[in-house]
């Protein structure tokens, strides 16, 4: 498994998105150090954040987004990985090889998985390194609500990141259902609004039961993915 | 005699639609089958299926003596394909291309992309990237993807899409010689005869999804007969120089003043010369004979020369 998950990075040249990803995490970490030390998210007349309700910890604007940016990062990369070999007939290749069709698909999902997973964990702790280290010797605009002497925080990230990559299933699901890579990532973008965004006062973000639910329908829709790939014909 | 690939009423539905109906086909060992049928007779289909990536809606497929499955994985390894056009991972070189093939067939042997990649003439484009190839190029880096493993059964689906007429002959030259050297068992699927009829021993024609005839080429070359067509203005004399004068008893009139001539010991030249000798008018004199062409015309009653193949 671990072969087939190295020949889909070199297959689909890990060092691109490798340089993506850390264009993205410089970038996302440049922003929030930005809201939060030089003070561009803060609403002139008040000189604070200009942020919603439970938003003014700096922790939920750092989870808010990475966990955005990177859900969709995963599904472009899960469209190019999965969803364009159905396309562009790489697939009919990789099906004619003595590999399991559910090992190929598996192997395909993990790639992305793990690299996405690492990728967001990076930058969570890049990011919340750049702000406990800013907030030495300059002010805060958000209040800092983590510890990183913490281990419980460490956990927390850790736990975080998984449930956030694991949900791009959902969209590369509705994608694969739909034969169309735009469909993965429009659903990616829809789900990241629907989980981590405030409508109004509603924001589904600080339930329990919440994740708990997507993460099974992540998994379920894992599962039908690459469910009967054996027997179904590859059109 | 036993076959390294057949099928069983071989039925694939789709949708309501019958693409193939009830395909009995038949592959000998180190043999090269061809396998003619007009675009749209369902030989993608039949060969989707020979390669699993298809499943029969009705029917059986045996291959390497072994009834082929969904879970089928091991016999995979011994076969080498192309269906349609091949497809590459474009931004990877050739030579990547053929690599992760390697990799992926658990193929290892030194030197082997290599002379691959020689075979095909590609050494050289080898280390470009693949979106930069031609179409005949592409074509060819599918077969020289598909020889690779020297795999025991090759299944090739139009193969000569896309490439020149010396592509063409340098494919059935290759082809020929696998089969020779290796023993490789070619199945190859084309809608223009001219292609394989130097190079196939068995012929199988397929049209409207249905198996028109499996023959061997001997057994097409022992059924088929040249004839000298003849036509006269005075067809009583001629009759006469023919039976009395050259002593032939093997012909017929087919029309007014038309005849057919299928004695083969007599040539055109000693013909015209004897009906000269008795003044008999010759309007047309001419060598024919029934090619596989003809056969399978017959069998289609369509034309199989594509202009658009040219």
């Amino acid at each position: 498994m671990l072969k087939l998950i190295k020949l889909e990075w070199k297959k689909n040249k890990i060092g691109r998105s490798i340089r993506n990803a850390l264009l993205l995490a410089f970038i996302l970490c440049l922003f929030i150090f930005a809201m939060n030390f030089w003070g561009i998210a803060d609403d002139p007349e008040t000189g604070v954040p200009d942020a919603a309700f439970g938003m003014e910890v700096i922790s939920s604007t750092i989870e808010l987004l990475t966990s955005m940016a990177f859900l969709i990062f995963a599904s472009v990369m899960l469209s190019s990985f999965i969803v364009s070999s159905y396309k562009n007939k790489t697939m009919q290749i990789m099906f004619s090889y003595p590999v399991k069709r559910q090992k190929i698909l598996i192997s395909q999902m993990l790639a992305v998985w793990i690299f996405n997973a690492a990728a967001l964990i990076l930058t969570k702790l890049l990011i919340y390194g750049c702000i406990q280290a800013g907030s030495a010797f300059m002010t805060s605009s958000f209040i800092i609500d983590f510890d990183i002497t913490d281990a419980g925080f460490y956990i927390q990230l850790i736990v975080k990141s998984l449930v956030i990559i694991t949900m791009s299933f959902i969209s590369l699901f509705i994608g694969m259902a739909m034969k169309s890579s735009k469909a993965v990532i429009v659903s990616a973008f829809l789900l990241a609004v629907l989980t981590q965004a405030n409508i109004g006062d509603l924001t589904l973000r600080n339930h329990a039961v919440f994740p708990i639910l997507l993460t099974v329908i992540s998994l379920i829709s894992a599962v039908l993915s690459t469910c009967r790939v054996e027997q179904r014909d590859l059109m | 005699m036993s076959y390294i690939l057949q099928t069983n009423h071989l039925t694939k539905t789709i949708g309501g639609k019958t693409l193939v109906r009830d395909v009995n086909l038949h592959i000998k060992k180190g043999r090269i089958y061809g396998f003619l049928g007009p675009n749209g007779a369902g030989k993608t289909t039949v060969m989707k299926m020979l390669t699993n990536l298809w499943k029969p809606t009705e029917g059986s497929i045996e291959i390497f003596g072994e009834m082929l499955t969904p879970k089928s994985y091991e016999v995979l390894k011994r076969m080498g394909s192309i269906i349609e056009f091949p497809a590459f991972y474009e931004h990877l070189t050739g030579y990547q291309n053929l690599k992760l093939h390697t990799e992926y067939m658990g193929y290892y042997q030194h030197g082997s992309i290599e002379r691959a990649l020689e075979l095909l003439s590609l050494t050289e484009a080898g280390a470009k990237p693949v979106k930069t190839y031609s179409l005949g190029m592409k074509e060819r880096l599918g077969i020289a993807r598909a020889i690779l493993t020297k795999p025991e059964l090759l299944i090739l689906d139009e193969p000569s899409n896309g490439l020149d007429p010396a592509g063409m002959k340098q494919i059935r030259e290759l082809l020929k010689a696998l089969s020779e050297e290796y023993g490789i068992t070619v199945m190859i699927s084309t809608h223009i005869l001219s292609e394989i009829e130097c190079i196939a021993d068995t012929i199988g024609i397929i049209h409207h999804g249905q198996m028109q005839d499996e023959i061997t080429m001997k057994e097409i070359e022992d059924k088929s007969f040249a004839y000298i067509e003849l036509s006269v203005e005075n067809p009583e004399r001629a009759a006469y120089v023919l039976s009395e004068k050259l002593g032939l008893t093997n012909f017929k009139l087919i029309s007014e003043g038309q005849f057919r001539i299928y004695d083969s010991r007599i040539s055109t030249q000693e013909l015209s010369k004897a009906l000269a000798l008795k003044d008999v008018a010759v309007t047309a004199l001419g060598k024919r004979s029934e090619t596989l062409e003809d056969y399978f015309l017959k069998l289609t009653g369509e034309a199989l020369r594509d202009v658009e193949a040219h």
